[in-house]
């Protein structure tokens, strides 16, 4: 009984064919496959035309696995074996399919797997490549329009000291604020591409709050007022007048999210808060708060709002870069902080955050307020006393600019060279008092000529100042320059003051 | 007497072997992916333009980074290859000169098409700086997905094969 039990299990997976010489079967087991006697061997399937040609190898036995067959409209899986015998082929054909679909899912999940890590590696690849071509293309381009914007600047302070009508002074007063427009819309351009590629770093120092908030409200106040709004500005008593942070990067933060609300708000009010949250140790803890009265903003929308260009992609696109709230999100990550909007569509937005800022120790604060008593008493120079002053640069416009200013102060006599070949001569061959010279020259770069000149075996020429100027004003460049030697790198564009300052810092009286 | 040649498609897993032969065996494309384990046998008889037919006996085998690794039984009685690499993947034709060299000693002396496969997802300009850069020989770029180019490789290589007595 056991042994006809046994029979049928053996036979249930294999598949007995005996064929003659001429393909024709000779012999059919009948089992899963349903092959008849007398039918050629290769009409059954491909697999047997194509070892047809096995006729010629030397080995008598074949085997192949994992072979998928196709034979009256079902697939099998099977492991086929070929034996060459006196009366022809013995082909013996087993059916392993439950086993080979196991294999099969092992597989399946296996291959996807890697390939599908595979495709997010490149997709990365790709998109890191694509942030590296926008960063490298945003920091071209605002190199580009920091030159004639700095000629622009410049011009339109030197109009502002000439004689001027009424209406040059309203039209001029219009240039003065284009000009500030567009040098802040390239400073956030410039900084979220910084933010991305993860060269913007903070500058903390001690900082007047009550201040920088007085500035901030005075101007929302104006342009709240020229498009009919109400502003109003309110911070707790509490708030502390000196803080340590980055004054620049926080006043950033402020505009964009007022100019934001303003921009948005048709009819009502905007509103700026700061509330005292509490005080550790040195560190206070503020809220601050923008609220406006403009169309709001629907959920699914909020997480958009902060994303680079978010609003080009809106049919009610407005003015502006769309950056704004991106480099307003980016700027708080650094400072460890988080944008948080609430928002009811119809009614109005609410943007605000919290911020930890150190608050200065007493002596810390005197050191500061002298500090700033020198730098302003040293400012203009003294009476009298002229400079000789090296003045390198090969643009045009920039010169120009540069020469007037420098030349309305009384204080220079200046030589100007346009190229950097020229540098080193002019250096030993003349006592000047400093040097101040572009970046980027033809020929020789100007971080490279300062390593060489502070190499120099003469004191009076080692030891001469040298202010940089640049339009390459990312933190690397700006660290990379004074590391070569120069003792401080102003970045286009930067106005007279700003201009006359630096130098002086470094004019001995 | 009509003539039957044994051609193996090799290369990488999920390079569109099987999509290949299904779109010049019956012109039909699946986006899902299923895995081959082992190998497939389809058959496709064609007609060449000097009137001669040949059947084309097509063993889809399992995709595999490691070529060596193949099954020698899978290859006897090989008269012609076609290798195909994924031009989306790079990982699947970095090494194509190393994996041709498997292939030409495990099947030596028999005719071989090297085709880059799914041209379809990669823009025209951008796929021949990147076959540039790697330094990539190819015979066809085909779509199995489009139908573009399927065809020709299989028409080749059976002219060669025809012509290989």
């Amino acid at each position: 009984m056991l042994k006809q039990y046994l029979q049928e299990f053996a036979n249930k997976n294999l598949q007995f064919l005996l064929v003659g010489k001429d393909g024709k079967i000779l012999e059919s087991e009948p089992s899963f496959l349903p092959i008849k006697t007398g039918d050629l061997i290769t009409d059954v399937h491909p697999f047997f035309e194509g070892i047809a040609a096995l006729e010629d190898e030397d080995e008598s036995e074949f085997s192949f696995y994992c072979v998928h067959l196709e034979v009256a409209y079902q697939t099998y899986v099977t492991d086929i074996q070929r034996f060459q015998k006196k009366e022809g082929l013995l082909i013996v054909i087993q059916d392993l399919t439950k086993h080979y679909e196991t294999y099969q899912a092992v597989a399946q999940a296996r291959n996807e797997s890697i390939i599908n890590e595979e495709l997010i590696v490149l997709k990365n690849a790709e998109l890191e490549e694509r942030e590296r071509f926008k960063n490298l293309f945003i920091q071209n381009f605002s190199h580009e329009l920091r030159n004639p914007l700095m000629s622009s600047m410049a011009i339109t302070q030197i109009l502002g000291d000439t004689h001027l009508n009424t209406e040059q002074k309203q039209l001029l007063d219009v240039l003065r604020d284009s000009n500030s427009h567009l040098k802040l819309l390239l400073e956030d351009t410039l900084s979220i591409s910084m933010i991305a590629s993860g060269k913007l770093e903070l500058k903390s120092s001690l900082f007047n709050l009550s201040k920088l908030l007085e500035l901030v409200s005075f101007t929302y106040q104006t342009k709240a007022k020229a498009k009919g709004l109400k502003f109003t500005f309110k911070a707790d008593k509490r708030v502390p007048e000196m803080v340590e942070g980055d004054r620049l990067r926080l006043f950033q933060v402020l505009t964009n999210l007022l100019d934001n609300a303003i921009k948005y708000t048709q009819t009502g009010s905007v509103e700026l808060h700061i509330a005292f949250n509490q005080q550790w140790a040195n560190k206070v803890h503020l809220h601050f708060a923008v609220k406006d009265t403009g169309p709001g903003i629907p959920e699914n929308k909020r997480d958009l709002v902060f994303e680079t260009f978010s609003q080009l992609a809106s049919p009610n696109a407005q003015q502006g870069t769309g950056l704004g709230l991106a480099l307003v999100k980016g700027l708080l990550s650094l400072m460890e902080s988080e944008i948080k909007l609430e928002s009811t569509p119809g009614t109005g937005s609410v943007f605000s955050f919290d911020l930890g800022l150190k608050v200065p120790l007493r002596s810390a604060l005197q050191s500061a307020k002298q500090h700033k008593s020198d730098a302003t008493s040293r400012k203009i120079g003294g009476p009298g006393r002229k400079y000789k002053l090296l003045l390198v640069e090969d643009d045009e416009r920039v010169l120009t600019v540069l020469f007037k200013i420098l030349m309305d102060t009384k204080q220079f006599y200046i030589d100007v060279l346009d190229d950097g070949a020229e540098v080193l001569e002019a250096v030993i061959q003349n006592e000047y008092d400093l040097i101040l010279m572009d970046i980027n020259l033809p020929n020789t770069r100007g971080d490279q000529l300062t390593q060489i000149i502070r190499e120099f075996p003469f004191k009076n020429v080692k030891q001469l100042p040298i202010v940089g100027i640049t339009a390459y004003a990312y933190e690397d460049h700006m660290k990379a320059y004074k590391d070569a030697g120069m003792n401080a790198v102003l970045a286009k564009p930067f106005d007279s003051e700003e201009l006359l300052t630096t130098l002086f810092s470094f004019l001995r009286k | 007497m009509q003539k039957s040649k044994k051609v193996v498609i090799l290369g990488h897993f999920g390079v569109g072997k099987t999509s290949l032969i299904r779109r010049f065996v019956t012109d039909q494309f699946s986006d899902k992916y299923k895995v081959t384990i082992g190998v497939h046998i389809t058959k496709k008889v064609v007609t060449l333009p000097t009137d001669d037919t040949i059947s084309l006996i097509l063993w889809d085998l399992e995709g595999t980074d490691a070529l060596e690794e193949i099954r020698d039984a899978y290859l006897l009685g090989t008269h012609g290859i076609v290798f195909v690499f994924d031009v989306s993947r790079p990982s699947t034709f970095q090494h194509l000169n190393s994996d041709l060299k498997i292939v030409a000693k495990k099947v030596p002396e028999r005719p071989l098409l090297v085709v880059g496969n799914k041209k379809d997802l990669v823009p025209e300009e951008e796929l021949t700086q990147l076959l540039e850069n790697h330094q990539i020989s190819y015979n066809y770029l085909t779509s199995a997905k489009t139908g573009d180019t399927v065809e020709d490789v299989f028409m080749e290589l059976a002219t060669l094969l025809n012509s290989d007595a």
